[in-house]
């Protein structure tokens, strides 16, 4: 009986696993006569692409660092997936956290790190959490399409950072708007300093087994995947669904603050104009290859980070652009979703 | 004389069979009837006709001509349509759009559609399948719902027409309706396969019907040349022993038994529903259902029935009058509590209200218990109980699948039904509330079903049995109530029951005290 569930369920792993591969292979052959086409050496660059990050501790390092943003955001899009609700304000929330957490780092840097750092954390969690509410009461109480008021959201954030980046916390030696540095009590510890990494990735990692767990152990997560399975059945069967909706759009939020407070406590120390870099777009590509399942996101988000530190590195040394690797991360999008197409018949 | 041959036709989901070398002829201007077992393989083997699944292997074969479908598009160049089990409209739409969606149209871009409502006005007069092709479709019933598909279907030309379980949503006036319009086609030329679960219509409108079992053929009979008996035996298989059921041989003790006492389970007090809007949707229906009583509503779809599940679980708050649930006021509670203490509920419209397709079976079984012991402390969902008892209700509901981790939306119609079943009848609630639960089930599942019933009344539970199959209610309930636009139009104990008096009701004339 045991033998024969590990049984099928190396099979169903591996029948998963499959059609990932498949989708990868494709869109780096696919991609590959691009890169054959426009006269560079394709084995040179997708060794580069592949391997960066795994030749020297620097590269594996800027992967792991790259790889904290990336897993929150991506969570803090598949969160509210799961009751079927789009979260497009990653970037948004990740900035709001960000601000939350400079504010708090700057006003009240004299503090000492036991103090300071939990602070500047919650701060950003907090703040983005806010951002999360606005478009969650929105629908809730009128109905407004979420995927709107999220985007739109972004831009409010987009302003904020200038407005406060440009304001009297303006760094007035740097050239880019950025602020002045908050205390040191608020920095996050390193786990390793040289080359360096910072605590942010236990905690993402922390964050993603958390949300493992609430979406699949506990009754709000239950009710939260029922709810996105059918809204009207969870509804006549007593969940009540727009809380739902509200309820995870606030949680990813929050996440996404948590991605924002993490970037200013480990690694910039400050707030910067531009800091969100495109995590939200590379969060969603890597929540919809992994179809929204909160277990697949941290080994594609990894991968991701990998194919991003490589891109650079390629960048660098093959002068080919880097939007190469953002057209095989595409690729690999709509390579997955072709196969479930397929299979489905 | 063959107009469709399928040949050794095969497909596997997954590994598992669902059919095995299936054999099917189709006569020129013949009702095809196709019968079978819940998950017995007959909508895949027509969705492989219409082009919807690809088959592993097998033939068909067209005039004699070998065809290969691989898409629907391909289905419909063949003049081959089918109207779904579970079919897919834009409720926003007008009827004349939904018919016109996706047919290759020259005005497509302009919308200016006289034309084409011409020659469908034409094809509705032809069969007598009336509907106004203005009216949104949202706001119509299920049966002309259904209407609206089949005429989609002749308005893209077909030769042969495939309906599967096309009647589980129509009233018997509606299904008499269809018939005609059915023999209507035939007489016109088409060929029609026909799935269901009903033995009357079997015997009523096929001209020949072939069995499947298990993914594979049966029987296939002729009418006339076989005895009813035979037909009888097709549908409901080998194993149902006909003398022991409650479906052919009804309830063997006496049900004259006076009314069970004890407190109300379920007591309406004046209760009436008015929507924001001002209608009316129920008025003053006042009844109670006891411990140990199966209590019937009978009457036409859309009377009210949905209106009054939802207020006994507390969905929607009476907007006159009161509803207890075990004595408590129904506002006391939300509906999530109730659900976790007092009451069970199979809703009307499975797909819509009561199934997550894309959860699996376990998933889907604890719904609207998943806060109740012993699957859940409150907080933390026990999975290895959830899967254990999973595991026992998909082998004491029948129900067909790989196991409690499948995803719901590959079950077949009839087996998401049974699992409606399992989680209802799981639950061993003080009151059930149960609309239609024998929709789209074959016999020997609707009279384990029925059985189902007897061992709650003999349980001393109440059952609350909305149904629109009046031989159901005669055969199970104590009494029956018959509601006509919102209202109880009378309450018959079972010594008084009475198709005929039963009938009027339903159609809202009322008797004279
Ligand atoms: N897409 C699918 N994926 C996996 N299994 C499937 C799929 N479609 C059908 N099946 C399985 O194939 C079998 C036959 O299903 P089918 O829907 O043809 O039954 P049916 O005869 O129409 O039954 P019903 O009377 O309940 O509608 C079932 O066991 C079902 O679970
Ligand atoms: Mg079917």
């Amino acid at each position: 009986m045991t033998a024969m569930t590990a049984k099928t369920t190396s099979r169903s792993l591996l029948g998963t696993a499959i059609p990932y591969l498949l989708a990868i292979l494709a869109s780096f052959a696919a991609a590959g006569i691009f890169i054959a086409l426009m006269g560079f050496d394709v084995l040179r660059a997708y060794s580069t692409i592949l391997f960066t990050s795994f030749r020297t501790a620097n590269g594996f390092i800027q992967t792991l660092l790259k790889f904290v943003p990336l897993l929150l955001q991506a969570l803090a899009f598949t969160i509210p997936l799961t009751a079927g609700k789009f979260n497009i304000g990653g970037e948004g929330q990740l900035l709001a956290g960000a601000i939350g957490s400079t504010a708090v780092g700057i006003a009240f840097s004299h503090l000492p790190p036991a103090l300071l750092l939990p602070l500047v954390i919650l701060a950003g969690v907090a703040a983005g959490a806010l951002w999360g509410l606005i478009p969650g009461w929105l629908l809730y109480r009128f109905g407004i399409n979420e995927i709107l008021t999220t985007v739109l959201l972004n831009f409010v954030a987009f302003s904020l950072v200038n407005y406060v980046a440009t304001g009297p916390w303006r760094d007035q030696g740097a050239g880019h708007p950025m602020t002045v540095a908050i205390g040191e009590g608020g920095f996050l510890p390193m786990l390793i300093n040289n080359p360096p990494l910072n605590a942010g990735i236990i905690v993402a990692i922390i964050v993603a087994a958390l949300v493992y767990f609430y979406t699949t152990r506990t009754v709000a997560g239950y009710e939260l995947v029922a709810t996105g399975a059918n809204p009207r059945a969870a509804k006549t069967f007593g969940i009540k669904t727009r809380l739902m909706f509200i309820s995870s759009l606030v949680i990813a939020g929050a996440v996404g603050g948590l991605s924002g407070a993490l970037e200013v406590a480990g690694v910039q120390h400050r707030l910067i104009e531009g800091m969100q870099s495109n995590f939200l777009v590379l969060g969603l590509i890597i929540g919809l290859i992994a179809k929204g399942n909160n277990l697949a996101v941290p080994f594609i988000a990894f991968f991701i980070s990998v194919l991003e530190v490589g891109a650079s590195a390629m960048q660098r040394t093959l002068l080919i652009p880097v939007e190469m690797v953002f057209i095989v991360e595409a690729l690999i999008l709509v390579f997955v979703l072709l196969s479930d197409v397929v299979r489905r018949r | 004389m063959v107009i469709l041959r399928m040949e050794g036709i095969r497909k596997a989901f997954g590994g598992v069979p669902a059919l095995d070398g299936v054999h099917f002829e189709l006569h020129p201007n013949e009702i095809h009837g196709l019968l079978g077992g819940n998950g017995a393989g007959k909508t895949t083997l027509m969705n492989i006709l219409f082009g919807l699944y690809r088959m592993d292997s097998g033939d068909v074969f067209l005039h004699s001509k070998k065809i290969s479908i691989s898409a629907p598009r391909d289905a419909i160049a063949q003049r081959i349509n089918m109207v779904h089990q579970h079919f897919l409209q834009v409720d926003s739409f007008t009827v004349l759009e939904n018919i016109l969606m996706g047919a290759p149209l020259k005005e497509s871009l302009t919308m200016r559609f006289g034309e084409e409502e011409k020659k469908i006005a034409a094809i509705q007069k032809r069969f007598g399948l009336e509907i106004d092709l203005g009216a949104t479709l949202g706001d119509l019933p299920m049966g002309t719902r259904q209407k609206v598909e089949i005429l989609k279907a002749l308005y893209r030309g077909v030769e042969i027409l495939i309906l599967d379980e096309p009647t589980t949503n129509l009233t018997p006036q509606e299904v008499d309706a269809l018939f005609l319009s059915l023999r209507e086609m035939v007489k016109e030329g088409l060929s029609i396969v026909f799935i269901t679960h009903k033995l009357r219509e079997v015997l009523s409108v096929c001209d020949r019907i072939t069995v499947l079992r298990n993914g594979r053929n049966v029987t296939t009979l002729r009418k006339g040349e076989a005895p009813e008996e035979e037909f009888v035996r097709g549908m409901v298989g080998e194993e149902m022993n006909l003398e022991k059921s409650i479906l052919f041989s009804g309830i063997r003790e006496s049900r004259a038994a006076p009314l069970p006492g004890g407190e109300a389970l379920l007591k309406l007090e004046g209760a009436g529903l008015r929507t924001a809007d001002g209608l009316q949707r129920l008025k003053e229906l006042s009844f109670e259902v006891r411990p140990g009583e199966i209590f019937g509503v009978a009457g036409v779809a859309g009377n009210g029935q949905t209106e009054l599940a939802e207020l006994v679980l507390g969905l929607q708050p009476p907007t006159a009058g009161r509803v207890l649930v075990s004595g408590r006021d129904v506002r006391e509670r939300t509906t999530a509590q109730l659900l976790g203490e007092d009451v069970a509920y199979i809703p009307e419209d499975r797909l819509h209200d009561g199934f997550l397709p894309k959860a699996n079976i376990a998933q889907n079984l604890i719904l609207g218990a998943q806060r109740s012991r012993p699957y859940s402390n409150g907080w933390l969902i026990d999975w290895k109980t959830v899967f254990a008892s999973a595991q026992e209700m998909i082998a004491q509901y029948h129900i067909k699948t790989a196991g409690p981790g499948e995803v719901g939306g590959n079950l077949s119609g009839g087996n998401i039904q049974r699992v409606m079943i399992a989680r209802a009848f799981s639950r061993e609630a003080p009151l059930l509330v149960a609309h239609n639960p024998t929709r789209g089930l074959d016999i020997p599942s609707m009279d384990f079903v029925y059985s189902k019933f007897l061992e709650r009344k003999a349980a001393g539970r109440a059952s609350l049995l909305i149904s629109e199959d009046l031989d159901e209610l005669l055969l199970l309930c104590d009494r029956i109530g018959v509601i006509y636009k919102g209202e109880i139009l009378g309450i018959l104990p079972r010594e008084k029951f009475e198709k005929y008096a039963i009938g009027q009701l339903m159609s809202g004339v009322r008797r004279e005290a």
